[in-house]
């Protein structure tokens, strides 16, 4: 009787094990693809799959490429790493000083069209971004016509960051009061309640007691706004064309041509380009996971 | 008026009203501009656009006079239900799995969560690069080398053909979709990339789930499967609800995985916005096609949130 129960036990455990381990594999083996393809030479890299899996030759030379002046393909890569971490980063900063405010008066103080402002806030952020890129490309060509008149040919807004950067608040700043909304309902009023009695002003309550507490709740949704705009695509396709404003993800997509696909070197730069979004996911996972959950709270 | 209402009102101006100003210009008014365009034939003059007032002839061209834009809706719905259906299946299967005590447990888990920090247009090609359809591709290699692909032969993973197309009702339901073998392909990249987000959100539900209930379940004889469905399911719902939205109104809208892998060849309503709009510089219909996936996101939310409350009553 003990000894099937142990067996049992036993055989649960080696169940349960090879179920970790077939998750993991599948969750490593793209990945571990990925830097492998970007450290094969090229020749090597096309051969044929049956022996060929890890490089006999490993090289990092399509990383150095990206930091070689020389190469062609420095300059682009240089600026399109610049241009994605700026963008990136200005969003962030702007939608989340703006946005956890927004988000802070939504949940604490009463007014006659909260209901409806909570209610488009969730509207706002089931848009899709397509809806949003005709009327976006129509107005640009407008302004931009207008300011090539006023201020010549230099001065327009298409293929600038600062373009992306107002374009890219289109979808973060929603996202950033939607998932703050969720933090805020959670955190406890009483303090702030204490603050006031001992003679703050709401305003001041605001900045030196309620942000500083909901520090973990900024990083975490700074965090995930990063990320997203990190990641998007459609509107640089549009409104990028040369290295003043073409962002990393377009510089990916367009590498290689109609002929070659030189995988190595597109693996190179996919691995840089993880490298951001993978040192903050692992740096605040904690708080990755705690800010998912709180654009997840009902309301 | 008191005064702590006057400083109320004035903190709620303070505070909301640069949020709104800012949602104002690159939301809403871009929205009125675009539901005004998306009711004339509109095209790109210098300078400017042309514009000639159609009412809502544009609307009711699509759904009526407009095969493609039917396929497109047929295959972006193909696209959505099977990809949830993988990642709720994959996703519940990981996370009760995870959820169990074992070694070295947060270190799984921080490593089940990097896929999901793969940016979208690096995961394309990644897996455009694994699908080689020759003998380079990772996947053609894998298989021949566990042997269930003969060694001189290749598979275009990304390739046109209908699944099934021989069986009789299955292969003429998949082409009235639309499915291909890209179709399915692309499914399993992008189930790749977001299941570790539908696992976190589904392991942060279980964490809250009281243990003793599964004790109970054990003294009455109930199995894995009766416990799932009695004891982790409701617990679970609202979680699924919530992923339910997100992931629908994600998938549904997708675009850069399948731009970057297929460019126009599978027209999913996102592609096929993107190709009248910006490729024909159609922009009434462009703005109308947007505007009907933004429909359809929305009517999917509230058939949801219809049959979760429903249950509930």
């Amino acid at each position: 009787m003990v000894s099937t129960i142990r067996v049992k036990r036993k055989a649960r455990e080696i169940l349960l094990y090879t179920l970790i381990l077939i998750i993991l594999l599948w969750t490593l083996l793209p990945l571990i693809w990925l830097f492998l393809s970007s450290i094969f030479p090229y020749k090597e890299l096309i051969s044929n799959r049956l022996n060929h899996w890890i490089p006999s030759h490993a090289t990092f030379k399509h990383y150095l490429s990206f930091f070689n002046p020389e190469k062609e393909i420095s300059s682009r890569f240089l600026s399109a790493l610049r241009n994605s971490l700026i963008v990136a980063s200005i969003t962030t900063l702007v939608c989340l000083f703006f946005g956890s405010l927004a988000a802070y008066a939504v949940v604490r103080i009463q007014f006659r069209f909260k209901r409806t402002m909570v209610l488009s806030l969730m509207f706002i952020r089931m848009l899709p971004t397509i809806t949003l890129i005709i009327p976006f490309f129509i107005i640009v060509n407008l302004v931009d016509t207008k300011l090539i008149n006023l201020f010549g040919a230099n001065v327009h807004l298409y293929d600038s960051r600062s373009l992306l950067i107002i374009l890219y608040t289109s979808f973060t700043l929603g996202f950033v009061i939607w998932i703050m909304r969720g933090f805020y309902l959670t955190m406890p009023e009483e303090l702030e309640d204490a603050a006031r009695i001992d003679g703050l002003t709401r305003l001041q309550t605001v900045f030196k007691i309620v942000m500083p507490l909901s520090s973990n709740g900024l990083v975490a949704t700074g965090v995930l706004a990063f990320l997203l705009a990190w990641d998007e695509f459609i509107l640089a396709l549009i409104f990028t064309r040369t290295e003043n404003a073409v962002t990393l993800p377009l510089f990916i997509a367009e590498l290689g041509s109609q002929y070659i696909h030189d995988f190595t070197q597109i693996s190179a730069a996919g691995v840089m380009a993880c490298l951001p979004p993978f040192i903050l996911v692992l740096i605040f996972q904690r708080f990755i996971v705690s800010g998912l959950t709180m654009g997840s709270v009902k309301g | 008026m008191t005064r702590s209402e006057m400083s109320t009102k004035k903190l709620l101006i303070i505070l909301v009203l640069p949020s709104v100003v800012i949602i104002f210009f690159v939301i809403l008014a871009p929205i009125m501009f675009s539901f005004f365009i998306s009711l004339n034939k509109a095209s790109p003059k210098l300078g400017g656009i042309d514009l000639h007032w159609r009412g809502i002839s544009n609307y009711y061209n699509f759904f009526f006079n407009d095969p493609q834009f039917w396929l497109s809706v047929r295959i972006t719905l193909y696209f959505t239900i099977v990809s949830l259906m993988v990642e709720l299946i994959i996703g519940t299967g990981i996370a009760l799995v995870l959820n169990r005590e074992f070694f070295a447990r947060s270190l799984v888990r921080a490593i089940i969560l990097i896929p999901w920090a793969v940016p979208t247009v690096v995961n394309a090609r990644l897996w455009e690069w694994i699908y080689a359809g020759n003998d380079f591709g990772a996947l053609n290699g894998i298989l021949k080398v566990l042997g269930i692909l003969a060694k001189d032969h290749n598979v275009v993973w990304l390739g046109f053909d209908t699944p099934f197309a021989d069986t009789p009702i299955l292969g003429s339901f998949f082409s009235w979709m639309g499915v291909s073998r890209a179709l399915n392909m692309i499914i399993i990249a992008d189930t790749w990339k977001v299941t570790p987000l539908v696992v976190f959100l589904l392991l942060a539900g279980l964490q809250q789930i009281p243990k003793t209930l599964y004790e109970v379940g054990s003294i009455d004889g109930a199995n894995s499967w009766k416990k799932f469905w009695s004891i982790t399911y409701p617990y679970l719902k609202p979680v699924y609800l919530v992923i339910l939205v997100l992931r629908t109104m994600e998938l549904f809208r997708v675009f850069d995985i399948i731009y970057i892998l297929m460019q126009y060849s599978i027209r999913v309503v996102g592609v096929y916005t993107y190709e009248i709009g910006m490729k024909f510089l159609k922009f009434g219909q462009g703005a109308t096609l947007s505007f009907l996936v933004a429909l359809f996101i929305l009517a999917f939310t509230l058939i949801y949130i219809r049959i979760f409350y429903r249950e509930e009553v």
